[in-house]
């Protein structure tokens, strides 16, 4: 058991149909302190990825490689051009294979996480979307081969939210936010937020 | 949000399509239509000059595009960096064989974008070279000069390092020279009203009728105090006071100075505020040349103004005073 392009295609339709309702939950978790413009962003990139014709990618680097330039041409913004990153690493993890075991993709996402943070200059722990995916990545690494695809997604989703709480009261380290430092404790990252409530989705796509 | 547009998606692609039909020297191009480069394209044999950012500060980015500036230019849609596929098809666009300077603000977006799109054309072999814009100094203190954000000043980089390629100077020389002029240049703005984000479709931050804030960045990026409204020349002294104190080390007594409109200040008020930086300045033995009053960076409508000093030498100044031609700003 493990990834499959499949897997790839079904997350990316959940997550392109959960930005209906997600783009002013997060369009407001942005106003407070940033442009209030995340939501809207992040629904063009998932429409823009739900474009990609998946069924034509032989293996899943392919896939993510194509999930990546569909990103990267869609937005310029921080969080889309880390996006945009990570699917490029994994597209490169990914290259010639049509499954990957479920421990071995985690510690491929890891890796897309040390991307991003060389790319962002972001570090775990400072309250960015890198700690959200670094405790889905735990996750996935620590898995059982054989665990069925649904639940680990779920166990995955609500990393993603133990992060996100973990770190709420902290203050934001890096980007504009940091500028903002005070007011940001106690409120959520956008970015993390936005990589929490798209694990729900896909978690109930699974 | 009142604002003359038709959707907020289409913000940009129109703004685009009218600013390519206005001024006929600059041509749309790039896969999406977020590329702005000259009319007749990279000239062979010289070193090539690409900037690029979000949208919403008209003159800049795409509006100093023309002969003795900028070739070519991505551009992002408002306060969001240009995407990466734009930045590849700018800095290709660019180059013209010797090379390309990517000279844009430091705002770690854009820093992404553009170090993605080098990294994606290596293969090419497209010589590329970084100078990034740093000259807003509320934005951090002088020890971390290096994390101060690009604003205003940015264009005087484009002026001097545009000249340079323009004289057939090579790849080092002319980013020789744009560092230099970074390096030389010093901002500080002030705002009295916000602006909105077409998609965000209200104010980006809040400032009561009665307050100012000193030091704010052109997306709104918190400045250094807020407080209550006071006379144009009080404001002046201080962001002359301010920038003076960060004079670069061995700055001559000569400068160029740009009393700039962040938007909706008017250019009388633009006057009002030169008036009493120029009677600073000349307090200061420090002679302008080249004096720059208008509204150059903006921030879409946000109201207020910034002020930046150049300080110039021998070399800055002659290529301060070579002839330049964009829609904006005409030199000679």
């Amino acid at each position: 058991m493990g990834l499959e392009v499949a897997h790839i295609a079904r997350g990316v339709r959940a997550a392109d149909r959960a930005m209906a309702d997600l783009e002013g939950v997060l369009n407001e978790a942005d106003a407070v302190i940033g442009d209030g413009d995340t939501g809207s962003m992040l629904a063009r990139v998932a429409a823009a990825m739900g474009k990609v014709e998946l069924s034509q990618a032989t293996d899943v680097g392919l896939a993510f490689n194509a999930l990546a330039r569909a990103v990267a041409s869609a937005t310029g913004s921080s969080l889309g051009t880390l996006l945009a990153t990570a699917l490029l690493s994994l597209g490169k993890a990914g290259r010639g294979r049509t499954e990957i075991p479920w421990p071995e993709f985690g510690l491929q996402l890891a890796a897309a996480n040390q991307a991003m943070a060389a790319r962002g200059g972001a570090q775990p722990g400072d309250k960015t979307v890198l700690d959200a995916l670094e405790a889905v990545a735990a996750v996935l690494a620590g898995a059982d081969a054989g665990e069925p695809a649904d639940r680990l997604a779920a166990a995955a989703a609500q990393a993603a939210h133990q992060a996100l709480d973990r770190l709420r009261a902290q203050p934001c380290k890096v980007g504009r936010a940091r500028m903002f430092a005070q007011r940001s404790a106690g409120i959520d990252d956008p970015g993390m937020l936005a990589f929490a409530l798209v694990m729900d989705a896909v978690a109930a796509g699974s | 949000m009142k604002k003359l547009i038709n959707a907020p998606a289409d913000y940009v692609d129109q703004m685009l399509e009218g600013l390519t039909a206005a001024h006929p020297s600059l041509v749309r191009d790039g896969a999406a239509g977020r590329v702005i480069r000259r009319a007749g394209g990279a000239r062979k044999g010289k070193v090539g000059i690409v900037s690029g950012g979000g949208s919403g500060h008209l003159p800049l980015f795409t509006g100093y595009v023309g002969e003795g500036l900028l070739d070519a230019c991505s551009i992002g849609d408002v306060f969001e960096g240009p995407n990466v596929q734009s930045c590849i098809d700018a800095i290709r666009l660019a180059d013209g064989g010797c090379g390309v300077l990517r000279l844009y603000g430091n705002y770690g977006g854009d820093r992404m974008n553009f170090d993605m799109a080098g990294e994606m054309l290596e293969d090419e072999g497209i010589r590329c070279a970084t100078v990034l814009g740093n000259d807003d100094i509320a934005s951090a203190g002088p020890a971390e000069a290096g994390r101060r954000r690009g604003v205003a000043g940015l264009i005087y980089a484009y002026k001097t390092a545009g000249a340079m390629a323009e004289a057939g100077a090579g790849l080092d020389e002319v980013v020789r020279i744009a560092a230099r002029t970074v390096a030389a240049t010093r901002s500080i703005g002030v705002a009295l009203a916000p602006c909105t984000v077409p998609s965000a479709g209200r104010p980006t931050f809040t400032l009561a009728e009665d307050q100012i804030e000193m030091g704010m960045g052109i997306h709104g990026e918190p400045g250094i105090w807020r407080d209550a409204l006071r006379s144009a020349d009080a404001i002046v002294d201080e962001m002359i006071d301010r920038l003076l104190a960060e004079r670069p080390a061995g700055a001559g007594d000569r400068v160029s100075i740009l009393v700039n409109s962040l938007g909706a200040t008017p250019l009388e008020e633009l006057f009002i505020l030169y008036r009493r930086a120029a009677q600073r300045l000349a307090g200061e033995s420090i002679v302008v040349v080249q004096p720059l009053v208008g509204p150059f960076v903006t921030s879409l409508e946000m109201a207020g103004a910034s002020i930046s000093l150049c300080f110039l030498d021998e070399e800055l100044e002659r290529l301060l005073a070579a002839p330049a031609q964009c829609p904006f700003w005409r030199v000679g």
